[in-house]
C-alpha cells in the first residue's frame, strides 16, 4: 500500500459546530460490499457496539420509516440498549437514521452514511447532528426564528428534506 | 491527550437516574455523602455506592474532610449534552474501525470478492 492510499484510509473526524460531528473514511471494498455489510443484520454483533461489549440485534428493519434497536451486553452482564429509526434508505449509496440510547431517552442523534463509490473502494461520510427532543419540538413549532445557530438551521432543513421525501 | 475510562462505563454510570441526579446537585456545588443522600431518600450505603460508580467514571471526584467524605465534579465537568456527544463520538469512531476490520477480515470470504 502507498502513502496515499494508507492516507486516505485514515479517518478525517471534524467538528463543524458543537452538536456536530463529521467523520469521512475510506473503505478498501466496493460499494456494493460495504453497503451489503453496514447492513446486514447478522454481522451488526461483528462491529457495531463498543469493544468489549456484546451486540445484540434486537430489530433492525432497513428500510425507510423501519425501526431498530440493538441491546449492548457488558463483560459483567449488565445491559443497556439504543434504538432509533430509518429516515431514509436509498440502496447503495445513503442511509438517514436517527440514534437514541435509552439511558437518556429525549437525547436523539440524527445519523447519516453517505456512500461514495470510487471503484474498489469506498467513501463513508458520517455525519451527525445532535438535538434534544425538547428543542426539535421548540424549533418545530417556531419555525426559522432569529438567533438560530447553524446546526439547527441545517438540522431544520434535513428534518424538512425528509419530510418531503 | 486525556485518556477517558472505556465508553461502556460512562454509559453504565449515566444510566441511572439517581446518578444523574447526584451529578446535577454536584453541578451546583460540592456536597458530602449525607448532604446527597437526604434529597434522593436512600441510605447512606446506597450513595456510597452510586458515588463510586460515578469516581470511576471520573465523573465525580471525592475527598476526604474530617470524618465525612466531600464529593464534587470530577475531571470530567461536562453538562448531560456535552457528556453524551463525547460518547457517542468516541464510539461513533469505534463503530467504524470495528466496520473498517471486519471488511478486511471478511474480505476473502465474500463470494463476489475480488481473487486478488
Amino acid at each position: 500500500m502507498t502513502n496515499d492510499q494508507k492516507d486516505l484510509t485514515t479517518a478525517t473526524v471534524t467538528t463543524p459546530t458543537d452538536r456536530e460531528i463529521h467523520i469521512e473514511r475510506v473503505f478498501d471494498a466496493p460499494r456494493d460490499r460495504v453497503f451489503a455489510v453496514y447492513t446486514d443484520p447478522a454481522l451488526i454483533p461483528e462491529w457495531w457496539g463498543p469493544r468489549g461489549t456484546t451486540t445484540i440485534v434486537d430489530k433492525m428493519d432497513v428500510r425507510s420509516g423501519g425501526d431498530w434497536r440493538f441491546i449492548a451486553r457488558d463483560a459483567d452482564g449488565s445491559e443497556t440498549a439504543f434504538r432509533g429509526s430509518y429516515r431514509e434508505v436509498s440502496a447503495p449509496d445513503r442511509i438517514v437514521q436517527t440514534f437514541e440510547w435509552e439511558g437518556m431517552p429525549g437525547y436523539v442523534c440524527l445519523e447519516t452514511a453517505a456512500f461514495e463509490d470510487l471503484g474498489d473502494r469506498t467513501k463513508v461520510v458520517t455525519t451527525s447532528l445532535f438535538y434534544t427532543t425538547e428543542e426539535r419540538d421548540g424549533m418545530l413549532g417556531s419555525g426559522m426564528e432569529k438567533g438560530m445557530n447553524e446546526t439547527y438551521q441545517r438540522l431544520d432543513e434535513l428534518l424538512e428534506r425528509l419530510a418531503q421525501d | 491527550m486525556v485518556q477517558y475510562p472505556p465508553i461502556d462505563r460512562t454509559f453504565a454510570a449515566l444510566a441511572d437516574p439517581t446518578r444523574r441526579g447526584i451529578l446535577e446537585r454536584l453541578g451546583r456545588g460540592s456536597a458530602t455523602i449525607s448532604e446527597l443522600a437526604e434529597p434522593f431518600g436512600i441510605t447512606l450505603t446506597g450513595i456510597k455506592k452510586h458515588v463510586r460508580v460515578l469516581e470511576e467514571a471520573e465523573l465525580v471526584s471525592t475527598e476526604k474532610v474530617g470524618r465525612a467524605r466531600r464529593c464534587s465534579l470530577g475531571p470530567r465537568r461536562l453538562d448531560d449534552v456535552q457528556a453524551w456527544i463525547e460518547m457517542y463520538g468516541r464510539m461513533l469512531d469505534q463503530r467504524l474501525d470495528r466496520f473498517g476490520e471486519l471488511l478486511e477480515r471478511t474480505q476473502h470470504h465474500h463470494p463476489q470478492g475480488d481473487p486478488r
